[in-house]
């Protein structure tokens, strides 16, 4: 009986198993109200608040698109890709937080949708184990059902105060020998937030016992405390005792996306390569790098390879598209962009398709193949900041001075990172003489993007146009 | 093509005899020959600045551990949703199956 018990409890477990080591939907509340914060001012490159203070070297804004906390795009997305931390409550809460919806999620419960559910949806006349009448005590006792148990309770029903007791009184009964029981404490403190406490109990669980995830788990702490430079101490100092291990490479590589240091993080997603080539997250990496550093051919080759491995999805499609494209090879482009339509699973991804291919349509010159594009683009996805702004130097190609000027202000206000409508406004309002309006459209235009060269010329001309008044 | 030199013929000054086949240097070289420059002639440059359009966008590939919790989430999205006519799942307390 208790074969089949421990069995279907792992059976359930693993149906909604998530790895905790990628887990990590931060809520809007933890990311305001953070009480974790050291300094009040990071030195520049120490903290991942703070993008773009570090030495970037990589493509500037004026090539790859920036996301709304001003990093780059990246090529690869995972649960624990940050959205960067928003520095009003207003922006925090126009931050898409979840991966399905577009709603944020307020607090750290809020994101877990598949616990309770979970159980319901397995079960649907009820809960396979009910906790509150669980007996915790006589479980720790027996550590192979504590286990089974343990992850139950936190994967399945997502109970992390029952999970915390009961991995607590199995410590104590294993005598605190058991390194795994400390390393699943510390995952219930993450999860309460209690990080000091987490990093403690992994710390000791690494001393008894050396392990890459404990490493993995220990590192997240210290991201999620803000504190990359440690974590990268750390996965270097892990890397002397695994060397070449893959997990740790790819730490460093992120961490070092995160902090917008492209170079290194290219140079460490390289050596993921090496030890594995057939590591999906740094091959999307790499590619999109490519892209953006003006050699497509070469990010084709990456996302060739991802097709060769298997992947097949919308995105993948659509980046080859847009590669086969730049690169010139113009016969795989329309096929792929087709291929990518077809196996968009929502209307975001259906805008993004059709948003890539108005910026096909534009460099043929096929400008009223460009605007439908464009316009589809919106018809899938209202909120897409990109196609209004495009749409409207479509229009004021044609003329409609006023229609591009109500486009601008929609994009401008739907993104106000990017520094493109503000540019454009900047430039429409100074054809017609508004000189004022102009000027502030240019200074936005400056903060989004400081080093933009036409930006800088037009202040200055606004500057002197001003000082002759 | 007799057509396509007497056009050429029109725009170009005359270059002497009538019938020269190829098209000649529009100006003779002057005695004091000048080294031919693209930008000779022109009287000012302008520097319009143009709008710029928004970058074309590489879509980040999903991570399998998004993948899962997207379809996680979606299907509690789903059964929390359409079991309108049903009863809604109760969790009330059912026997621990051994």
């Amino acid at each position: 009986i208790q074969a089949a018990w421990n069995l279907k409890t792992r059976a359930l477990t693993e149906m909604v198993y998530v790895d905790e080591i990628d887990m990590d939907q931060e809520g809007i509340a933890e990311m305001i109200l953070d009480e974790n914060a050291i300094a009040q001012v990071a030195r520049p490159g120490t903290s991942l608040k703070l993008p773009g203070t570090s030495q970037g070297g990589g493509p500037s804004p004026a090539v790859r698109p920036v996301t709304q906390s001003g990093r780059p795009i990246t090529g690869f997305v995972r649960p624990s890709t940050q959205g960067g931390r928003p520095s009003t409550m207003e922006q925090a809460i126009r931050t898409p937080r979840t991966a399905l919806t577009a709603r944020p999620i307020t607090s750290a419960s809020g994101g877990y949708v598949r616990p309770g559910t979970a159980s319901m949806l397995t079960n649907p006349d009820g809960p396979f184990i009910n906790l509150s009448r669980l007996n915790l005590t006589k479980y720790a006792q027996k550590p192979k059902l504590a286990k089974a148990l343990f992850e139950y309770i936190f994967h399945h029903e997502n109970d992390i105060k029952n999970a915390l007791d009961l991995a607590a009184l199995a410590t104590e009964y294993a005598q605190f020998k058991d390194w795994w029981w400390k390393v699943q404490i510390g995952k219930c403190y993450y999860r309460l937030g209690l990080y000091r406490e987490a990093e403690k109990q992994f710390k000791s669980a690494l001393k008894q016992q050396d392990m890459v995830d404990t490493i993995l788990y220990l590192a997240k702490v210290y991201v999620r405390l803000d504190q990359p430079v440690t974590a990268l101490n750390l996965f270097k100092q892990g890397l002397e005792r695994f060397p070449g291990e893959v997990t740790l490479l790819c730490g460093i590589a992120r961490i070092y996306e995160e902090m917008n240091n492209i170079s290194s993080a290219a140079e460490y997603y390289k050596e993921v390569l090496k030890q594995d080539n057939t590591h999906v997250e740094a091959i999307a990496c790499i590619g999109s790098n490519h892209f953006y550093s003006d050699q497509p051919e070469i990010a084709l080759r990456f996302y060739r390879r991802l097709l060769q491995m298997g992947v097949y999805n919308c995105q993948l499609f659509n980046n080859l598209g847009l590669c086969c494209f730049y690169a010139q090879q113009y016969d795989m482009t329309l096929s792929s962009f087709e291929r990518a339509l077809f196996l968009a699973e929502n209307e975001e991804e259906t805008a993004d398709v059709w948003y890539n291919l108005g910026h096909v349509a534009v460099g043929i010159g096929d400008l009223n193949l460009a605007y439908q594009c464009f316009k589809l683009t919106l018809v899938n996805n209202n909120n897409y900041a990109e196609a209004y702004n495009n749409l409207a130097v479509l229009e004021m190609r044609k003329g409609h001075t006023e229609q591009a000027r109500a486009l601008l202000q929609t994009a401008s206000s739907l993104a106000p990172h990017m520094y493109e409508p503000h540019f454009n406004v900047a430039i429409l309002s100074e054809k017609v003489g508004d000189l004022q309006r102009s000027y502030t459209a240019a200074q936005k235009s400056e903060e989004a993007f400081p080093g933009h060269v036409d930006t800088q010329q037009l202040i200055k001309q606004l500057k002197e146009h001003f000082a002759m008044l | 093509m007799p057509e396509g030199t007497g056009a050429l013929r029109e725009v170009l000054p005359k270059q002497g005899t009538g019938g020269d086949p190829r098209p000649a240097l529009p100006a003779r070289p002057a005695p004091r020959s000048r080294p031919f420059s693209p930008f000779a002639g022109q009287l000012s440059v302008e520097d319009t600045a143009a709008m710029v359009l928004c970058k074309p966008k590489i879509l980040p590939l999903k991570s399998v551990s998004l993948e899962k919790l997207e379809k996680l989430q979606r299907a509690a999205l789903d059964a929390a949703q359409p079991p309108e006519a049903a009863p809604p799942p109760s969790a009330g307390p059912a026997p621990p199956r051994q």
